[in-house]
């Protein structure tokens, strides 16, 4: 009898310790949102998550397969954005990201915001001039995540009612624009699925392939902003031939073709310009909003499928609004880069922050990772040396990038009277020629008469 | 980083009003032209070129082009030029 009860007492003293080697995180409930209402994949994911065995869950590590990841940030329940930092290492080609929570506890409920671009294509690639704009979306059916899933449910927003064909993995319904699918259980750590949704989507599918961003800094009480783009209507392109007559005659506002945009200036920009190659665009309309100006944008053509436009628009601020000192050391805190239109997608961007010359000791932070380009000279209007130009690059940047960053520098006020003097200097230099040439005499024959 | 020194810093004004841009060039301006005009008057005007008149010279066109180089940066930021 002794014997038996301590056989039992060994085996579940072996379970438990099995469990324990075994303890691991589970994803309790998955709440997925995936907005394709715009060229841009939304997704809103509320995880909870549980330790099996009952220990505090300290560090989460979050997949993601998708190699256009643009933008990804934590929510947890202080309600505070966090920014997410790349791990080094890959886990088998995808991106790996890990985070530590404030709180240890045996469940954790949280939520992940990730933006991709370009994950919804054009399907038909080619459309002609009247054509609804088809796109298709590929996603993952399942959550992907390392640990296994107990219970998902994916909700799928779409830009329109008119869907062509989706996934049909049982259970999931369809609303007016809506695909709810799920919910599905015990999904198993790290499985995939596809997810296709053929759909009509008819908002301006516009991609700025390149944007130069300069902001040069005047202590005389200037920030001149000035940002070069090249934008293509990345959607379906243009069959055939363009017709202006169907064009107009054609009033639906829905249509895939951008005729304008609307980009968001700060409420301070004073004498904003819209040009390019030709000179100025006239037709554009700028409206002051509350606290913002709301700039209308129509280039000199419609945009249709695979057409570009390049423009130039640029516009001065106060300094009062962005730059700070104390005795010589000054900081400048400013929008790295700032809205286009809306749900913009970046390419490449390229940012330059001209400082005043004889800037030094400049320290720079930004509130996500960026490439430093080497520091550059730049000469323009009554320099010697040149100015120090901060330049760094980025790509695949959206909306949710806009955020400030910061850039210290020592520069000294007397530096300031280095111009003015130099032109003085210049006026003074021509005034000395003209004393010391009415002195000379070049005359040939002596002038007898003079004396 | 200079999140303490950050605190302590304030809004960063022009150390002259934006808006006193025009009036000081024309200001300067017209000075520095009177200093130009009467240099060149003086020099004209001059009987002999043996008089001793070099250090006066040399102080009024001290004074045209300290207050022409003034207002030629001056007129530079009326017009937008922020140099």
């Amino acid at each position: 009898m002794f014997k038996i009860l301590y056989i039992y007492f060994l085996i579940l003293q072996c379970f438990l310790c099995a469990s324990k080697t075994n303890a691991e995180i589970i994803n309790t409930n998955v709440e997925r949102l995936l907005d394709l209402s715009s060229q841009l994949v939304k997704t809103t994911i509320k995880i909870t998550a549980e330790e099996t065995t009952g220990k505090p869950i300290t560090e989460y590590v979050f997949l993601v397969a998708d190699p256009n990841l643009a933008f990804i940030s934590l929510k947890d329940d202080t309600e505070k954005n966090i920014l997410l930092r790349k791990n080094k290492e890959d886990l088998n080609g995808d991106q790996t990201f890990t985070f530590t929570f404030k709180k240890a506890s045996p469940t954790q409920t949280f939520v992940i915001e990730t933006v991709s671009s370009k994950n919804i294509r054009p399907h038909p690639v080619e459309i002609e001039q009247n054509d609804k704009q088809l796109v298709k979306y590929n996603g993952s059916l399942y959550f992907y995540s390392k640990y296994k899933t107990r219970t998902q449910k994916t909700n799928v927003k779409l830009s329109s009612s008119n869907i062509l064909f989706h996934t049909q993995q049982k259970p999931f319904s369809v609303g007016a624009n809506r695909i709810i699918l799920g919910p599905y259980e015990d999904i198993e750590a790290l499985s995939q699925q596809e997810l296709v949704v053929h759909y009509e989507n008819q908002t301006p599918f516009l991609t700025v392939n390149t944007l130069e961003r300069t902001i040069e800094l005047s202590h005389w009480g200037n920030i001149a902003v000035k940002e070069e783009i090249q934008l293509t209507h990345a959607g379906a392109k243009l069959k055939g031939s363009f017709s202006r007559y169907d064009f107009q005659k054609e009033g639906r506002s829905d249509h895939s073709a951008v005729k304008s945009y609307k980009t968001y200036l700060p409420a301070s920009a004073s004498g904003v310009y819209y040009r390019d190659t030709n000179g100025n665009i006239s037709t554009s309309n700028m409206n002051l909003v509350r606290d913002f100006i709301e700039l209308e944008l129509r280039p000199r053509f419609p945009l249709f499928g695979g057409w570009k436009t390049k423009y130039t628009l640029g516009y001065n601020v106060p300094s009062y609004e962005y730059m700070y000192n104390d005795g010589n050391k000054y900081q400048l805190k400013m929008h790295l880069i700032d809205h286009i239109y809306d749900n913009m997608v970046i390419d490449e961007a390229v940012i330059k922050i001209i400082l005043p010359e004889g800037s030094t000791q400049i320290k720079f932070s930004t509130p996500y990772q960026i490439s430093r380009r080497p520091n550059e000279l730049v000469h323009t209007y009554l320099d010697t040396i040149g100015r120090p130009v901060v330049t760094f690059s980025k790509s695949n940047l959206v909306e949710s990038h806009i955020a400030d960053f910061t850039l210290n520098y020592s520069f000294e006020k007397v530096s300031l009277l280095q111009e003015p003097l130099l032109v003085s200097a210049f006026i003074y230099v021509i005034f000395l020629f003209t004393i010391v040439f009415l002195r000379l005499d070049f005359s040939i024959t002596s002038h007898s008469h003079k004396e | 980083m200079d999140t303490v020194s950050f605190e302590n810093m304030k809004r960063y004004v022009s150390p002259i009003n934006p808006a006193v841009f025009p009036h000081l060039a024309t200001v300067l301006l017209t000075i520095g032209t009177f200093f130009t005009a009467w240099f060149f008057i003086f020099v004209v005007s001059r009987k002999t070129t043996k008089e001793k008149t070099l250090i006066k010279e040399l102080l009024i066109s001290l004074c045209a082009s300290i207050f022409l180089g003034f207002g030629i940066v001056f007129l530079l930021l009326t017009v937008g030029i922020y140099v």
